[in-house]
């Protein structure tokens, strides 16, 4: 297991967030690649029936059950790249709590706003989100506020217009990049000006309390989860 | 500080003198006179309203809101419907509003690429030409979108963003099916409580022409009133648009028989406690009046 270098610990402790680039690569990414293509296309008729239904939104699409659809969706979750991270920030008491494989489609605005996704009274909750294709600048990247985890940031306003967010960092880049934030952070994806429609993967776990542990939540990839570890880190077993 | 029910409708039994559309569930008897509305805005100290017109689209069905408007001037601003397959719209919109205190017109659908990924050019919109025409002549437009084509209405707000936009009912977005109405005869849209419009017309917020209505609680909520499941949503379009571009409504008659006009008055209140009492001014009546430019009220 390949641990945080000490850059990364104090960057992790002082901005809240960390990018891996090239954390997925070549045949890996590829697969990653045609699998995401793959499901999306075959998924997309049923989410525009439910945006059509007023039960999903048009403005992002989350391949729905997405670990029990191919092995590499599951792979990626304690990836050595950045596994040792999540790890060693949550004192090798890591939960993975669910996967949001996403399509954000081109549209004038951002689908989401500034945001943090727990508050400090929640445990440790941590976000690692991997680009499946390039992201460039104004194409829906990931932006993060450095620093806006601690507990004395703040206060932030959720600003109309991404960009006037004060402090904000943006974070463009290529197809296997992966970015790690504390997501009692603050955060948003950026507008997409293009054509391209951005892919990530957006994985979600957390510090491990028995109030999230279920282990039904992922019986039906148990026979993907051969060694303790993983079978800890999807909480099939304590 | 002026009190404006931002959104209700009006309607008599259909007649030769106010002809309108009629259903098993709005027959010809049924009605909800103006004078009605009048007791329950003296009753609890509301001055002014916004008519919408409801029972058909064509320019004889707005007899009853035409009438109401030249009845009562300084009460009453009115909002149009347009006829879906009319080859000239803008001849109807302008017909309508011409000194009448017809202001807009509402739209329950936008017409445009029902795919999200799909390439989007305003103008093969089927309502294209209405916005445009908004546009040209300061008409507001009154959105109650179905939820297929509200990912479409950004792009609208990119290419004419001096037309003023109202959306209405808390920015809900009924989907396909999910229409239906009670047994008090009131409309009903089921609507999941993680509301997929939190990523789409609450995101309009960036466009400082947009403003939406506190409104239609009874129809999404799935408790009795104050409907305080609905809280939430209110708190984060104060949060998304702030108190200057939300306006109360009742959407009467639909609230009169449950539950009543007078609670619905107190429903600010009851959902957003920690309003200063600036903010709740605005809610209740100064965004209305600014927004849709209210006649100052000449007698009591």
């Amino acid at each position: 297991m390949i641990r945080p270098t000490e850059t990364q610990s104090l960057q992790w402790a002082e901005k809240g967030c960390l990018v891996f680039e090239n954390a997925i690569q070549g045949d890996e990414l590829q697969r990653l690649q045609d699998a995401f293509d793959y499901w999306a296309e075959k998924c997309k008729p049923a989410w525009l029936d439910r945006v059509a239904a007023g039960e999903a939104s048009a403005t992002f699409y989350d391949i729905p059950n997405v670990l029990e659809k191919d092995e590499i969706f599951v792979d990626i979750v304690d990836h050595p790249s950045y596994y040792g991270n999540l790890m060693a920030f949550t004192d090798d008491d890591l939960i993975f709590l669910a996967p949001q494989v996403r399509l954000v489609p081109p549209w004038p605005l951002s689908y989401t706003g500034w945001h943090p996704d727990v508050p400090q009274s929640n445990p440790l909750h941590i976000k690692v989100q991997i680009y499946v294709n390039d992201v460039e600048p104004g194409c829906g990247e990931f932006s993060f506020v450095p620093g806006s985890h601690k507990p004395d940031a703040g206060p932030y306003s959720r600003v109309h217009r991404l960009e006037s967010m004060p402090g904000h960092k943006t974070f463009p880049g290529k197809a296997g990049s992966a970015i790690m934030f504390n997501s009692y952070g603050w955060h948003t994806a950026m507008d997409n000006h293009t054509d391209t429609p951005r892919k990530s993967i957006i994985l979600i776990y957390e510090k491990r309390t028995p109030e999230r542990v279920d282990s039904k939540r992922f019986t039906s990839i148990a026979h993907y989860c051969t060694t303790p570890e993983r079978r800890q880190l999807f909480g099939l077993e304590s | 500080m002026p009190r404006i029910d931002a959104h209700l409708h009006v309607f008599a039994r259909a007649s030769a003198e106010f002809p309108r559309e009629t259903s098993a569930l709005f027959p010809a008897d049924r009605e909800a006179p103006v004078e009605t509305l009048l007791v329950e805005m003296e009753a609890h100290r509301i001055h002014q309203a916004v008519l919408v017109q409801l029972g058909g689209t064509n320019t004889e069905h707005h007899a009853y809101l035409l009438h109401c408007l030249k009845a009562y001037p300084d009460r009453f601003l009115g909002i149009g419907l347009i006829p879906p397959d009319t080859p000239d719209p803008e001849t109807h919109m302008d017909r309508l509003a011409h000194a009448t205190g017809v202001i807009g017109f509402r739209l329950t659908s936008i017409g445009g690429p029902r795919d999200p990924f799909a390439r989007i050019d305003v103008r093969d919109f089927e309502t294209y030409r209405i916005w445009k025409r908004a546009a040209e002549n300061d008409y507001v437009l009154w959105l109650y979108p179905q939820a297929i084509d509200a990912h479409l209405i950004p792009y609208l707000l990119e290419a004419f963003p001096q037309v003023r936009v109202v959306v209405n009912h808390l920015g809900i977005c009924p989907g396909e099916g999910k229409f239906s109405w009670d047994t008090k005869g009131r409309p009903q849209v089921e609507t999941p409580m993680y509301n997929p419009a939190f990523h789409t017309t609450y995101r309009l917020a960036r466009y400082e022409n947009v403003t939406v209505h506190l409104s239609g609680q009874y129809a999404f909520s799935k408790e009795a009133f104050p409907y305080r499941d609905l809280a939430r949503w209110h708190e984060r379009l104060l949060s998304n648009y702030g108190a200057k571009r939300l306006m109360w409504a009742t959407d009467f008659p639909w609230i009169l028989e449950d539950p009543g006009y007078g609670p619905l008055t107190d429903i600010i209140k009851e959902l957003l406690p920690d309003l200063s009492t600036d903010e709740y001014h605005d809610i209740m009546g100064r965004t209305a009046k600014t927004f849709l430019r209210f006649p100052n009220r000449t007698a009591g």
